[in-house]
């Protein structure tokens, strides 16, 4: 309950205004892609009318917000392949209505009373938002990159963890309506059923495992930054204090022994040098 | 006439017997090292866990154990008469003590190179202190905690000298001035090369040294195995394990190669390496770590090499032990379960999380690497290091001259004398002649004798230049050596001290995070193919025997088995890697197992020779195979052995 509020209040931010800005490249850095869940990608579709007509009352004064929303919406539609998308067709109906704006779907799978009373809503509603997820893919992964670019911040592992498990919580809600409604003891439907159930707890993992990689991350961080910064200091200290006379004073006590020895060895060759032309007297 | 001449030979042979040719100390200007060096880039990326590469080197000596450092330096000479050392003197403690502040300053050369050839946090600085072990037998310790965390490779780096510094214008080793001689060893896990004991690449004197440490390492981790302790054992130098005499270990070997074709330990020949004068030019006065005179000889293509090496293991079998052990400080329900990976969601995850966990520690420790090296190569020491080198070269450059004189003064006392012989004992007309005859023959003989003197008196004087260099050196070896710890103990600590709280830190992160495991590693019973013997087993167990994935170890008679892979009922079954120890060698069998014997196809590893793929009935070899034998590291598939 309290993830749906989250979900909703980051909704419903700003006025409603229209849609107008896409961008035109694709946009690569997904959710999956980030947690190395790839194996269930979107197919985009370039439908731009229908999409402009369901991102009706999106939030478009807070990036923000708008960046929560997009990201959440690309987020559902993960684990979504033909087989779970047949069993959402099959347990979702009556389907919702076409054209009905994105931001009421959500408001409707939030709402306990009708998880409670119409699990069928709830799947036809999820099912409404993963269409929409994989059709508008381009546009919404497009405002994600726009955003993104446009505010740095929005990058931020914790907010990204944060909507992750927003979705990941809509995909639950959808599971548990799925079961609610038979699906995982119908023979025809068990094997999908299961399937999803098996990719929300790779999803959890996911999610679980980047919030982990955060926190690793920012200890890594202090760390790494505290003891390279100890070292450092403690490195020159212990340079400065070398005894720079002592080597040198070592290489000039060489030079002189030998010089010594070098006079040393003129003697005694003068010496021999003698007694060689002296008879040895 | 004849006879003048066939005595004035005797007497030139006999003159250059006697004094003999002086050596200039020249050494060679290009190694074998850097002839035909592989040009590739690393095929492999770091492993989960684990580094690519750790250096080890002498870096200090303890106090206690200086006097049984410098004994033992002295009396293993490598390049003398085989068995015969050389007598402990103050100039034998300099060349050792020298030796070893070299080593800890020439390692760093390898490490920059090798960091600039593998990915950031690849490779770590290990600096070994020599100390004497709890019976009083001369070892050597990590420093640091390097060594805690598995790598591919570990690379052993030294710089020698021949003890008795009167040979030093000989043929012998020699690290002085412009002169190099390194002593590299280069092995990985055994697991990862069973035949040669993990033991890739190694300088001759080194070899059979180092083949026994790998098999001593090898015997005490099937032991620790055998009482449920996954550590894996920490050699010492191999250098030191020379020096120490212990038993050596004989191993199929090779002549420098790529890579070795039939599981052989490829040799390296002991070197005296000359640096070009140009390099030796930019040493003068450097003050920072830019001048490195050894990467161009020496440590780019000894890095080559090295990751030439790293390219033909398999990583992961390299590290699965010192991984598992790694793991075992924080998680030991996870920690055998490791060795061949399980493809349940549960594990997947657990493994992430601590695989994770062991990447944050490999970092932190590659920070205090570099500091270890900036705070050596970069700094003071570092240029007093170079300074030294310079003054060396001062030294042996005199020496050269020295022997450059002394021989023009032999070759003159040989002409002279022989010159005086053919004068004295020719036929004369008159007695004028005659006269004349005897007066040059005697002015000749004189001169020869002179420039013998001369010969003997300059060959002294330039034993007395080096005695006198060592000795006078002395103080300043004190304070590096001084300064070195000072350097590594103040890293180590104060590393450690952080190390400990971030272990901390993280490991109360895993408990927090990880979820739980719905199988987990235990110790139970592993039985030899027929039931006869009992061994134990860490993995997965049920009913107190081996069913599942992990670890089994074995003793039968003289040999010792370990293997790791699959188990069913307590015996080896599916894919598998089992590996032999016998007095004869080691040698492995990877592939399919049933009832605890090789059954179907199994690649097989023997010493000095290639591997073959061969099919297996029940544990009898049938001939060669020409399918390609599983593995029970490739991937997850391996579950269905059970």
């Amino acid at each position: 309950m309290r993830r749906a509020a989250f979900i909703l209040s980051a909704c419903l931010i700003g006025p409603v205004l229209g849609f107008a800005q896409v961008a035109q490249s694709q946009v690569a850095s997904t959710t999956p892609e980030l947690y190395g869940l790839v194996d269930a990608q979107t197919v985009a579709a370039h439908n731009q009318s229908r999409c402009i007509a369901q991102m009706a009352e999106f939030p478009t004064d807070d990036p923000t917000a708008r960046y929560q929303f997009f990201k959440l919406v690309s987020d559902v539609a993960y684990g979504a392949d033909d087989e779970t998308r047949a069993l959402f067709d099959h347990y979702g109906q009556p389907a919702v209505e076409a054209g009905t704006p994105v931001l009421s779907v959500i408001e409707d799978i939030a709402n306990p009373v009708l998880r409670q009373a119409a699990p069928e809503i709830i799947v036809s509603s999820m099912n409404y938002l993963v269409d929409f997820s994989e059709a508008c893919d381009v546009y919404i992964e497009g405002q994600i990159e726009s955003l993104s670019a446009f505010d740095g911040t929005l990058t931020d592992p914790e907010l990204n963890s944060a909507i992750a498990e927003d979705a990941l919580f809509l995909r639950q809600i959808l599971s548990e309506s799925l079961s609610r409604l038979g699906a995982d003891t119908d023979a025809a439907w068990a094997t999908a059923a299961k399937t999803y159930s098996r990719s929300l707890v790779a999803q959890r993992d996911a999610v679980e495992f980047a919030a982990f990689e955060t926190d690793i991350s920012e200890l890594e961080t202090l760390f790494m930054e505290d003891l390279d910064g100890r070292l450092a200091r403690s490195n020159d200290v212990i340079n400065s204090e070398i005894d720079r006379e002592i080597l040198g004073d070592s290489v000039k006590l060489a030079k002189d022994l030998n010089e010594a020895a070098k006079e040393k060895a003129r003697q005694d060759r003068l010496y021999r040098l003698l007694r060689l032309f002296g008879g040895g007297r | 006439m004849m006879k003048q001449i066939l005595l004035a030979s005797s007497l030139l042979c006999l003159g250059a017997i006697a004094t003999g040719c002086a050596s200039t100390a020249q050494g060679i200007k290009t190694s074998a090292i850097t002839k035909s060096v592989p040009n590739e880039s690393l095929s492999a990326e770091i492993p989960e866990g684990g580094v690519l590469a750790v250096i080890r080197y002498p870096a200090i000596v303890d106090f206690d154990a200086k006097d049984t450092f410098h004994r033992a330096y002295a009396k293993r000479a490598i390049g003398g008469v085989p068995g015969k050392g050389v007598t402990n003197t103050i100039e034998t403690v300099a060349v050792a003590d020298s030796s070893i502040i070299k080593s800890n300053y020439f390692a760093l050369s390898l490490y920059k190179e090798l960091a600039a050839k593998l990915p950031e946090h690849g490779v770590l600085l290990s600096p070994h202190a020599v100390k004497l072990g709890p019976g009083g037998e001369l070892t050597s310790e990590p420093m640091t905690a390097a060594e805690d965390l598995p790598a591919v490779v570990s690379v052993d780096f030294a710089t020698y000298s021949y003890p008795d510094s009167r040979k030093m214008m000989g043929n012998y080793p020699l690290t002085f001035g412009d002169l190099v001689t390194p002593l590299v060893t280069v092995r990985t896990d055994h697991r990862a090369s069973v035949p040669n004991q993990g033991l890739l690449l190694a300088s001759r004197p080194l070899v059979s040294r180092a083949a026994a440490e790998g098999k001593e390492a090898a015997l005490k981790t099937i032991d620790a195995l055998q009482r449920g302790d996954l550590s894996p054992a920490t050699p010492e130098l191999d250098f030191i394990s020379y020096i120490t005499n212990d038993t050596p270990q004989a191993v199929a070997t090779q002549s420098l190669t790529v890579r070795s074709d039939k599981n052989a330990t490829i040799i390296l020949p002991v070197e005296k390496v000359r640096i070009p004068k140009s390099e030796m030019a930019l040493l003068e006065g450097a003050s920072d770590g830019t001048v490195d005179p050894i990467d161009e000889i020496y440590t780019d293509a000894l890095s080559r090499r090295i990751v030439a090496l790293i390219n033909g293991l398999d990583t992961d079998k390299a590290i699965m032990m010192g991984r598992a052990a790694s793991i075992a400080d924080f998680d030991p329900s996870l920690a055998a379960l490791t060795f061949v990976g399980s493809d349940e969601d549960d594990y997947a995850a657990r493994a992430a999380y601590a695989e994770r966990l062991l990447d944050a520690q490999r970092k932190y420790l590659s920070v205090q690497s570099l500091r270890i090296f900036d705070g050596i190569h970069n700094g003071e020491l570092g240029a007093q290091v170079r300074d030294m080198i310079s003054a060396e070269q001062n030294i042996l450059e005199t020496r050269r001259t020295l022997a450059r004189q002394q021989n023009l003064a032999t070759a003159l006392a040989i002409a002279s004398v022989a010159g005086g012989v053919a004068a004295g004992s020719g036929r004369s007309q008159s007695e004028a002649e005659r006269r004349s005859r005897s007066a040059t023959a005697s002015i000749l003989t004189q001169a020869g004798i002179f420039a013998a003197t001369e010969a003997y008196s300059k060959a002294q004087l330039s034993k007395q230049v080096g005695i006198n260099y060592l000795n006078s050196i002395v103080p300043a070896l004190d304070q590096q050596t001084t300064v070195t710890l000072d350097l590594l103990d103040s890293n180590e600590t104060i590393t450690a001290i952080r190390y400990e709280d971030l272990q901390s830190k993280l490991q109360d992160l895993y408990a927090s995070r990880q979820r739980s495991l719905d199988t987990v590693a235990t110790q139970c019973a592993y039985l030899e193919a027929g039931g006869a013997k009992r061994g134990t087993w860490l993995g997965v167990c049920e009913n107190g025997l081996a069913n599942g994935s992990g670890a089994g170890v074995l003793e039968l008679g003289d040999e010792v088995m370990e293997y790791y892979g699959f188990a069913k009922n307590g015996y080896a079954e599916g894919p598998g890697l089992m590996i032999r120890h016998s007095s004869i060698g080691s040698l492995s069998y990877e592939g399919e197992f049933s009832q605890g014997r090789p059954n179907g196809v199994v690649r097989v590893s023997q010493p000095g020779k290639a591997d073959a793929t061969r099919n297996f009935v029940a544990g009898i070899d049938q001939g060669a195979s020409s399918q390609p034998a599983r593995s029970p590291f490739d991937g997850i598939s391996a579950g269905t052995g059970n």
